[in-house]
This record gives structure tokens, sequence and C-alpha cells, in this order.
């Protein structure tokens, strides 16, 4: 339970940074922080208390005291993913302050929405 | 002759591509052509099996549920044809249009962004389609800040907000559905749904809506578009509403017709479809630049399409798909004639196009010639796909929609004809001694003379959208298929 909550936690933090903070930078860290609660709730999803690899390693080993392989690929895959969407948007802030020579997110606006 | 090839080809070569760089510049040029060339060749010799019977790819050697497939039946079959197609001739467009460098990377993301397209189309899989999601979309934010200019980097790192936060809803709804009936194949997911309390599938619903409605510009959630395809180099913008859009909107369609096939979920897009076109169009009315205004074009007939797809009867799932098939090579043709006359005018401003008409002859006419296509005259392709919606929508009993899309039409045909007038009817001596080269007319010229074929003989695509609109509507086949191929 504990893992679950940390992890609504962490997506309502990181959901905060990016929609309440005016800094670049700190709202691509809330876009992770929102990423890694998924995560989180993935790994968690799966998670069997005491359980072990699901290896057939040891004679009297049954399924249900294996921990579920699958989210955890599919976290494998998401964090590979997030790294390469926060690469993308930490270079364009990068080119954003060549331009403006500002990271406030009001300053820099000139396209409308 | 697999339907892999159209995921590992362009892959490979958009992995190629910066490593041929290093040899000649002249053959990472050509490499994407004989990629789409070979795709589309795929394709085509695919289509007729595709359509008969659905071909079941299974990667890896797992059966499903539990490894990742690939379905490939009438609707991939359709819109991988018409992924390769439209992706062949915006690289002719390309190929004299990307001059700046690093053309390398153009042709990376663009390969990268054919790669995505396609997987999403095929995938049956939901987090593969997730991945195929995330491949797309961060193709399209560096694609977006191509030009390396002030506002692209805005606009990009603007719809990379945005996309991020659609990929997080999606993948959170991925969890929940794992959460509760542990399984990722779609076609597994969709015979086991009834088992997930009624509560969470709404959220789940909602989630997947908002996850997958930014990509196909569904409103509120749009606000990426108009930026993204007026500050990317014109044939991206072509690439985005001929390409992405179609596999994102098919991806949601899929996924809708699977998992939540209701008459509250079909009428909910309905009324999302005429408040999408409506906005769109009525901001497209009021815009200065071209691009801007196609964009908002584009959002609108998306619009259009989910209206049809939301009525969900066999002959307005039809009509949707031939008005995406029309919409993807009238808007390519638009974006590409707007990109020449922007460059030729030095202007993204539609005030700076006065004359234009008399001065580049060719390129205007294109642009006119898409413009009365996409409005829906006849004799071009758009005026059926547009009769055909309006028809299965009014059969459907839904006599507000019709009313509205035809008020749309209306304001559709003065934005479009007050440019087309601003080219013949003003006059401006200004001469541009450039001339348009030789490979973006012939790009144009084939999307003209499709559309005026299919025009003349809709019966020619119509025929072949009835098993695609039926694999649509047919859960149970898909279930079939997808499981026990």
């Amino acid at each position: 339970m504990i893992y679950y909550i940390t992890s609504i936690l962490l997506v309502l933090i990181g959901m905060y940074a990016v929609l309440v903070k005016k800094n670049l930078i700190k709202i691509v860290i809330g876009l992770s922080i929102v990423d890694n609660g998924i995560h989180l709730l993935l790994i968690a999803i799966g998670y069997v208390k005491n359980g072990t690899a699901p290896i057939f390693s040891k004679a009297g080993l049954q399924p249900n005291q294996m921990v579920d392989p699958v989210p955890q690929a599919l976290v494998l895959t998401a964090i590979v993913i997030g790294l390469a969407v926060t690469a993308v948007a930490l270079s364009l802030i990068i080119r954003l302050y060549d331009h403006h020579k500002t990271l406030n997110i009001n300053k820099i606006r000139k396209l409308k929405w | 002759m697999s339907p892999v090839h159209f995921i590992a080809v362009p892959l490979f070569a958009a992995f190629l591509i910066p490593l041929i760089g290093k040899v000649s510049k002249e053959l990472v040029k050509i490499i994407p052509g004989i990629v789409l060339l070979y795709l589309s060749y795929l394709s085509i010799s695919l289509f007729p099996i595709g359509v008969n019977r659905p071909i079941v790819e299974i990667i890896a050697g797992f059966n499903p549920p539990f490894g990742i497939t690939l379905y490939y039946g009438p609707i991939a079959a359709f819109l991988t044809t018409l992924i390769t197609l439209v992706g062949f001739v915006i690289w002719l467009y390309s190929y004299k249009f990307i001059i700046r460098e690093p053309t390398e990377k153009y042709y990376m993301l663009f390969m990268m962004l054919i790669t995505g397209s396609t997987g999403i189309v095929l995938t049956g899989d939901i987090f593969n389609l997730f991945v195929f999601f995330e491949i797309t979309s961060i193709a399209a934010y560096s694609l977006t800040a191509f030009l390396r200019d002030r506002d692209g980097a805005e606009a990009a790192f603007k719809y990379l907000l945005i996309g991020s936060f659609a990929s997080t809803f999606f993948l959170l709804a991925i969890a929940i559905i794992y959460a509760n009936i542990h399984t990722l194949n779609l076609a597994d997911i969709a015979s086991k749904i009834k088992d997930i309390p009624l509560t969470t599938r709404l959220f789940i619903l909602i989630l997947i809506i908002i996850g997958l409605g930014i990509e196909s510009e569904m409103f509120p959630l749009n606000g990426w578009a108009p930026d993204a395809y007026s500050q990317a180099p014109s044939p991206v913008g072509a690439v985005f509403g001929g390409i992405v859009v179609k596999a994102a909107i098919y991806s949601l369609m899929r996924i809708i017709f699977l998992m939540f096939h209701t008459a509250d979920v079909l009428h909910f897009l309905v009324v999302m479809g005429v408040i999408t076109l409506l906005i769109a169009e009525m901001s497209a009315m009021k815009q200065q630049q071209i691009k801007r205004m196609l964009a908002f074009s584009s959002i609108g007939q998306m619009g259009l399409v989910i209206i049809a797809f939301g009525v969900g009867t066999e002959p307005s799932v039809r009509a949707a798909m031939f008005q995406m098939f029309n919409h993807a090579l009238i808007k390519s043709l638009l974006f590409f004639a707007a990109g020449y006359l922007v460059f030729h005018s030095g202007s993204k401003k539609i005030s700076a196009l006065d004359g234009l008409g008399h001065d580049k002859p060719i390129t205007s006419f294109f642009f006119a010639f898409g413009a009365l296509a996409i409005i829906g005259l006849p004799p071009f392709s758009g005026f059926w796909s547009k009769l055909y919606i309006l028809l299965s929508v009014a059969d459907a009993g839904l006599m507000v929609p019709v009313v509205l899309i035809l008020i749309s039409s209306i304001i559709e045909a003065v934005y479009y004809l007050r440019v087309v007038s601003r080219l013949y009817f003003y006059k401006e001596e200004a001469t541009d001694v450039r001339r348009t080269p030789v490979s973006g007319l012939v790009a144009m010229g084939i999307l003209t003379v499709v559309i005026l074929i299919v025009g003349f003989y809709p019966n020619l695509i119509l025929h072949w959208m009835t098993p695609a609109a039926n694999d649509l509507l047919d859960k149970a086949a898909y279930i079939k298929f997808g499981l026990f191929h």
C-alpha cells in the first residue's frame, strides 16, 4: 500500500511542479518526477511480498511466490523513453536560453496558445 | 515479405543515415527514397492478402497474449499504404527543399517518424503502441525545432510539454489496465475489459482520450498543433498532417471501438468532433499566417473525421477512412504549395502573397487546386468524402451535426478562397527570380493527379474502405484473429 500512496504523491508533486513553476528546468524536473511516480506504480503492481525472481531456481517454488516480471520490463522501457524525452527537453531549453537569455516561461511566451 | 519490414527497414535506415552521412551527403538524401519506395511496393503487394485475411505476425516466438504481435488487417493495410505512399511523395518534395544542413538529421528523424507511425498502425500490443507513440513524438519534437530559430524552439518545447504529459496519462492507463486484467495484448484486453469495474473503466477511458487525443488534435488538447505546424519546415507540416495524425487517430479509434464501444462514448466523440471542427475553423478564419491557417484547417478536418467515427455505423466509418485518405493527400499538397509560396514571398503572412499567382503560376495553381479540393468542390476527391460523411451522419438522424458541418464548410470556403483570391486578383510587382525546383513540382503533380483520379472514380478507393470499416467495427473478429490467428 505504501508504494501506491508514494507513487500517487510523486505524480501529484510532479504535476504541481509542471503547472505552477515558472522555471523551464523545474518544469522538466517535474515531468521526470511524474514519470518516476508512474514507474513506481507499475513496479508496485507486480510486487509480491518476499517474492523471488521469476526463475524456477529452487525445487518447490510456486509461480505465486514470484514477482511479476512484465511491469519491470515495461518500466525499463519507460525509463529509456523518459531519458530521451528529458534529453530533448533540456537541449530545447539550452536553445531557448540562447535566444532569450532567460529561463522564465512568462518572459519567453511569444507564440499564442 | 512480412509486415515486420514496415517497422524494421525504416528504423534500420534511421540508424544507418548518420553513419552514411560521414561518407556521402548525397547518399543520405537518396536512401530514404529507396526505403519508402520499397515499403510502398511491399504495402501494395501485401494489401490484397491483408484485406482478405488479417496477417498476425508473432515477434520473438511468444504466442499471443504473451508476446508482442503485429496485426496486419484491412485497416492496417490501408493505412500503411497511405503512410508509405504519402511518405514517398514527401521525400520527393524534401529532396530539394531541405537544403539547409544538417540534412542527415532531417532524414534520420523523418525515418523515425515513418517507423513510429507504421508501428502505431500495425501493433497489436498496447505497451508497444505506447513505445511507437513515443518514437513518433520524440522525432516530431525534434523536427519542430529543426530550423534552429527562436519560435521553433518555443513551439517544440510547448509540444514536448503537452506531448509528454499526454504520454504519462497513457502510461498510467496501461498500468491500470495491467493491474486489473494482467494482459497487454489489445485483443486479449478487448475480451477481458468487462472484468474491470465500471468506474475504473471510465477512468481508463478518460486517461486514454487525453493521452491519444493530443496527437489526434482533438479539442481542447490541440494547442500545440498550430505552432508546431507553422514553425516546422513545410514538408514536416505535411508529415504531421498527412501521416502522424492519421496514425494517432486510428489508434484512438481502435482502442475506443475495442474497449469502450458504447453509445455514450460514441456520442461523446460526436460532440467533441463538432466542437473541434467549429473552433478550429473559426480560428483558421482569423489567422494571419498561411501555415497556421493550414494547421487549424487540419484540426478542423480531424474534427470531421472524429464526428464520422463517432456516428459508428458502417457507412460513416467508411466515409471517415475515405476522408482520412483525402485529407492526407490534399493537406500535403497544400503544405507543399504553401512551403514554396512562403519561400518565394519571403514571409509567412497571408498578406504577402498578393499577386503571386501571376509571378509563380504553377505553385499558385497547385495551392488553388488543393484549396478547392479541401473545401469539397466536385470533381475533386474531397467532395465525395464530405458528401458521404454528411449522408451517413444524416442517416443516423443527427441533424444538428449535419447543419454544423455545413456551416463549417462555408467558413472553410471563405478563408481558403480569401487566400486564393489574394494570389490571383491582387497586383503586386515584386518578382522572385528563384524557381520552384522540379522535385517539388513533381511531388505536387503526383498528388494533384491522384486527387483528380479519385475525384472521378471514388469507387477505386471506397471499394477497399468496406473491409476496413468492418475491421474496425467487428470486435469479435479482431479478438479471434489477434489471439488465435
